[in-house]
């Protein structure tokens, strides 16, 4: 595959991802992981390092199965989750698509990405932004692309209030 | 409402034979209030300050806070621990600026003024070119140290104050919970790595009383509830390995309010209810049994005035750090095992993540209702609050059957199930208040 294809692939998907989240559509946003996927977000350690070892150190969110993603998607919904009442409004950009390898073995595709979520519930009055960088591993599974990696570096984790899926 | 003229110890309306306590809404919104908490309080008590095992080594250190007075913590090239304001004496700049780390020397990024990790000054620069007065050798020109430090069970305090009682006096039936939380381990505990820091807009004692509040558990965290409904057929996250709390609402349990504002709810879960991730074998083998009985408790603590101990399945401690009337800062750590291996480890992590972590499934709706409190709170003479009597009818003066058991001496005790939400062990935290906000005016507040 092309460098530039392979580009456009993850970039698609990446895009794809951030607007099922903007538009809420939670059952589409799931249906980009595989149900074996790793979705991490380590944490920072104090002395100003990124942990590396879930097992043995803290994550903000560490799911080895989408299964964990759809524990959020029924917190959301359930209407019953306070944090949740006035969902905020969000804006997810994603930019700055590398990819990792060169190779690409396997048909999987490894990239990095930078992002810059905004979000805003009107009881806050105000806006809150996460924003980082992230690494994917991109499968085709089903006839189609799917992400089966995706590991979140949060710049900012002096996190207001709370933090959620939506927000990253 | 209190007048003016009253005291601020007339905003907590406790009259016991009457069965009446209340706590007026200006405790939770008043900035004067404020200011006198950090000084009548914060000020003059013991202050967690951080664990032992952060400071292994000559040198380590950690930075914190009391109230919002600096603080760096040090373990010394002569292995001695200390605390010292982190400010220093020359034009008042924090002299660490890392949470933590390792360093033989401070040196502050102004003007040099550099404090070796004992706080002593090691350096000033230009001094014999500085002219100064013939009296400025006699000033002492290191890192203030704090007036008291003390360590029970690997937990650091340290107080402001020369004039606290000792710190185990202080601690006093706290210390069976520290102790049941620091015997998991052979070689003690240990905060495991990662920040968990967070902060909402409210009042620092929205969370000193949700941290012992089971009412609201199956309102605020009724999502999650509905998340581990699902996950009892396997769906989701299922090796978070959360307790299923709808499943042990009919469980004891039992209120505590102790001496000098420390309070503590204890649940305890039928033998089939998942329990924490403990070694209890190796506990067994290592303690006597009558106190390895208790280790795998459920319980939520509050060390006044600001430490929270509690254990479900993983075992958490958390820091409230007031910052303003209506902003809070959260420090929050997952203890561990010295040396337990990966797999209980990652269970500890697993369960602290989707239940405690500001990024989880049950705390971001704490928070969310304490910054609805806050709003609802706000404005005009403000209201009596109707928070703190749910289990009054069943008060006992003193120790209940179940403090005995555990070895525990209360100065009021209910006991009943999870059901029963207690709020009666909160009257040790606000009768604490009182009494050390004492008689300062209301024209001062």
């Amino acid at each position: 595959m092309e460098r530039v294809q392979a580009t456009a692939i993850v970039r698609d998907i990446l895009e794809q991802e951030a607007i099922f989240l903007e538009e809420k559509r939670w059952d589409d946003w799931l249906s980009l992981y595989t149900p074996d996927c790793l979705y991490w977000v380590p944490a920072w350690r104090r002395d100003g390092t990124l942990c590396s070892d879930p097992r043995r150190e803290l994550s903000l969110i560490y799911y080895a199965s989408r299964g964990g993603l759809e524990d959020r998607v029924i917190r959301i919904r359930s209407g019953q989750s306070p944090a949740g009442e006035q969902l905020a409004r969000t804006t997810h950009l994603v930019s700055n698509v590398r990819l990792e390898d060169a190779e690409q073995s396997g048909g999987m595709l490894k990239a990095r990405a930078s992002f810059a979520t905004h979000f805003y519930a009107p009881k806050d009055r105000k806006p809150s932004i996460c924003f980082g960088n992230l690494r994917v591993k991109i499968v085709q599974a089903d006839a189609q692309w799917r992400i089966k990696e995706k590991i979140v570096q949060l710049q900012n984790d002096y996190i207001e209030t709370f933090l959620d899926v939506y927000c990253l | 409402m209190p007048s003016l003229s009253s005291t601020v110890r007339d905003l907590i309306d406790d009259r016991p034979a009457e069965g009446i306590f209340r706590v007026h809404s200006r405790l939770f919104t008043d900035p004067a209030l404020f200011d006198l908490e950090m000084k009548l309080i914060f000020a003059r008590t013991w202050n967690f300050l951080g664990f032992e095992a952060d400071l292994s080594k000559a040198h380590d250190f950690v930075t914190t806070s009391i109230g919002r007075t600096p603080v760096l913590v040090t373990r010394s090239k002569d292995g001695e621990v200390g605390a010292f304001l982190n400010r220093c004496p020359h034009r008042g700049a924090t002299v660490c600026q890392q949470e933590m780390g390792s360093a033989r020397a401070f040196v502050c990024p102004y003007h040099a003024w550099t404090f070796d990790s004992a706080g002593q000054l090691i350096g000033m620069k230009e001094k014999s070119a500085g002219a100064y007065p013939s009296n400025f050798d006699a000033m002492a020109h290191g890192l203030t140290p704090l007036a008291r430090v003390g360590i029970y069970r690997g937990l650091i305090f340290g107080s402001l104050s020369e004039d606290v009682a000792s710190l185990e006096d202080h601690l006093g039936p706290m210390k069976f919970f520290i102790d049941l939380a620091m015997d998991q381990g052979s070689h003690g505990m240990e905060p495991i790595p990662g920040r968990s820091v967070y902060s909402f807009r409210g009042n620092w004692k929205l969370q000193l009383d949700n941290g012992l509040d089971g009412y609201h558990l199956t309102t605020a965290h009724a999502s999650f509830l509905e998340v581990m409904m699902r996950r009892r057929t396997g769906q989701g996250n299922t090796s978070a390995n959360s307790l299923d709390f709808a499943k042990n609402m009919d469980a004891r349990q039992s209120a505590f309010a102790f001496p000098n504002g420390h309070c503590a709810l204890v649940n305890e879960l039928p033998e089939d209810a998942r329990r924490p991730f403990i070694d209890m074998e190796e506990v067994r083998s290592r303690i006597p049994e009558e106190r390895a009985r208790w280790v795998d408790l459920n319980y939520n603590t509050l060390i006044f005035p600001n430490l929270q101990l509690i254990q479900n399945t993983a075992l958490a401690l958390r820091i409230i750090r007031p910052l303003s009337p209506d902003l809070t800062e959260m420090h929050y750590f997952c203890l561990g095992a010295i040396g337990e291996d990966d797999d209980r480890r990652a269970m500890r992590l697993r369960a602290f993540e989707d239940f405690y972590n500001a990024a989880g499934l049950a705390t971001p709706d704490d928070s969310a209702v304490y910054e609805m409190c806050q709003r609802g709170l706000a404005g005009g003479d403000g209201q009596w609050l109707q928070g703190y009597m749910r289990g009054v009818k069943s008060l006992e003066p003193g120790d209940s059957e179940r403090a005995r058991a555990f070895g525990v001496r209360a100065d009021q005790s209910a006991t009943g199930s999870i059901r029963s939400g207690f709020e009666t062990q909160l009257h040790a935290a606000y009768r604490q208040w009182a009494a050390m906000m004492g008689d300062a005016r209301m024209e001062a507040a």
